[in-house]
């Protein structure tokens, strides 16, 4: 059973439709790349699958669950309670391009907010937890400093431990570096190589085209809404069969290949 | 001419004669306060959060109790909770109603602050980044969570200026309720001043005491609060 299967994802936002039947599976312990231009609908297609945006059509299912509706006995379908899809998200972690961390509490407090509130542990189990993701992102000794005084780097990296001590199935990343200068990109690339490496399943928005050939194990070029070319970054970046692949992939000639 | 009356108001020894009398009264001036600025913030956040609601009903709701109670000369309002609200209430379930002033002041200050404090609440929440509701709803928390956990917390730092400002209108409107007969400080120097006949130094020593404690209690809180409040920006 894959991790996480899409399936006919359609995204519809009044009179535009930016996902037009959207299907992918993504193995456990894989790293899958989306790529393609601003607009393609990646980021909208990242969100139908912790349900920050609700698809049109389609579903999406985590570890063969699916996130959107319920089936009772007869197997009629019902829409899940918003309770249940609460549940339900805590198992995809999620880091954005905004870092969106909660500038009222500390790096650490950041991170224990949702164990504690959300799995209910206890202070001391959720500080444990909420360390050592931290220790994993290499930010031990920042743990009492507000996002105010943290890097953009640093607080990306914050929130990729927040995501982590939630002990997700998957993480999601919206274009996680984005809005970094280079050199801070390079240090949360480098957690993120890190996470891939001990084989957690991750989706990745990305625009880094090197990070994304040399860590996925699959990559997807979305345009207009339609996954228009995937398979091993090998294959896409290196024989891509797509037209549009290849004018796009040409853009980043110099940091890809 | 102008010396003389200068001098009279200046000299407060009168006003420290009658200092018991006046500080009793000022006691209730710290009860309405303390009251009608509770019933203030907690209508107020009820308003503003009917405001921001995705229904279309709830928000009429909250823009008809902020344009009616923000528009209310509190003046006005006072006069009408303690007069007019009683006989409407009366005439409609067929008995004697009369309010206690306390109650009515608190009423009336409460309801016109609520207006304030709804739009101050208002604008405090709907400046919080969508980005951080999203982080919290991607971590599985509930609306609820995400409301006193990641806004309120924010909100309240980011309104704290502006609310106290509002606290401290609210305090000076509370002068107002000797109007309906709470004893309150202002009433205390009306009744002195009946028998003394002396208003300049027992209004000017009431003016001074209002000063002093309203420079002191904002000064303090505000002293109090900027580290905290500042935390959280750049």
């Amino acid at each position: 059973m894959p991790a996480i299967r899409a399936s006919g994802i359609r995204k519809r936002f009044g009179e535009l439709e930016v996902l037009k039947g959207v299907s992918f599976d993504v193995r456990r312990g894989s790293v899958v790349s989306m790529i393609g231009a601003s607009g393609s609908g990646k980021s909208t297609l990242l969100r139908c699958i912790n349900r920050l945006e609700t698809p049109t059509e389609g579903e999406v299912y985590v570890d063969g669950v699916p996130m959107g509706f319920v089936e009772d006995r007869g197997g009629r379908r019902r829409p899940r309670p918003l309770s249940e899809v609460n549940r339900l998200r805590r198992d995809l972690g999620m880091v954005f391009q905004q870092f969106n961390l909660w500038p009222h509490m500390t790096a650490l407090g950041n991170v224990i907010e949702a164990p504690m509130r959300v799995r209910g542990l206890s202070r001391a189990e959720a500080v444990a937890l909420g360390e050592a993701a931290l220790e994993q992102v290499r930010l031990a000794e920042k743990r009492d400093a507000y996002p105010a005084h943290l890097s953009g780097g640093q607080q990306q990296r914050v929130a990729i431990a927040r995501a982590l001590a939630m002990q997700p199935k998957a993480m999601l990343f919206d274009e996680a570096t984005s809005s970094l200068d280079p050199e801070l990109t390079e240090e949360v690339l480098a957690v993120m190589r890190e996470l891939a490496q001990r084989g957690t399943t991750m989706i990745v928005v990305t625009h880094e085209m090197r990070f994304a050939r040399e860590v996925s194990d699959e990559v997807m070029f979305l345009h207009d809404g339609v996954i228009e070319e995937s398979g091993p970054p090998e294959q896409v970046f290196g024989a891509p069969r797509s037209e549009r692949c290849r004018q796009f992939l040409s853009k980043f000639i110099g940091q890809a290949r | 001419m102008f010396s003389e009356a200068l001098r009279e108001s200046v000299d407060l020894s009168l006003f420290w004669d009658y200092r018991e009398v006046m500080l009793s009264g000022l006691a209730f001036n710290f009860h309405v306060f303390a009251a009608s600025a509770t019933a203030a913030i907690a209508l107020g956040l009820g308003a503003a959060l009917l405001r921001v609601a995705q229904a279309l009903p709830f928000r009429v709701l909250g823009t008809l109790h902020v344009e009616t109670f923000r528009n209310a000369p509190d003046y006005i309002m006072l006069v009408w909770v303690h007069f007019v609200l009683p006989l409407l209430l009366g005439a409609a379930l067929g008995m004697r109603i009369e309010f206690h002033p306390f109650a009515s002041a608190v009423i009336a200050l409460g309801l016109v602050y609520s207006g304030y404090y709804a739009e101050t609440f208002r604008a405090g929440i709907q400046s919080i980044p969508r980005g951080h509701l999203e982080a919290g709803r991607a971590c599985g928390m509930s609306e609820r969570q995400i409301l006193w956990r990641i806004v309120m917390p924010q909100v309240v730092r980011r309104m704290l200026p502006e609310g106290l400002n509002q606290l401290v209108s609210l305090f000076k409107a509370t002068t107002i309720v000797s109007l309906i007969t709470v004893p309150d400080l202002m009433y205390r120097v009306s009744m002195v001043t009946a028998t003394e006949m002396k208003p300049l130094p027992l209004y000017t020593g009431a003016a001074l005491l209002y000063f002093a404690v309203v420079f002191a209690a904002a000064s303090l809180v505000r002293l109090a609060s900027e580290r905290w409040r500042r935390r959280i920006l750049a």
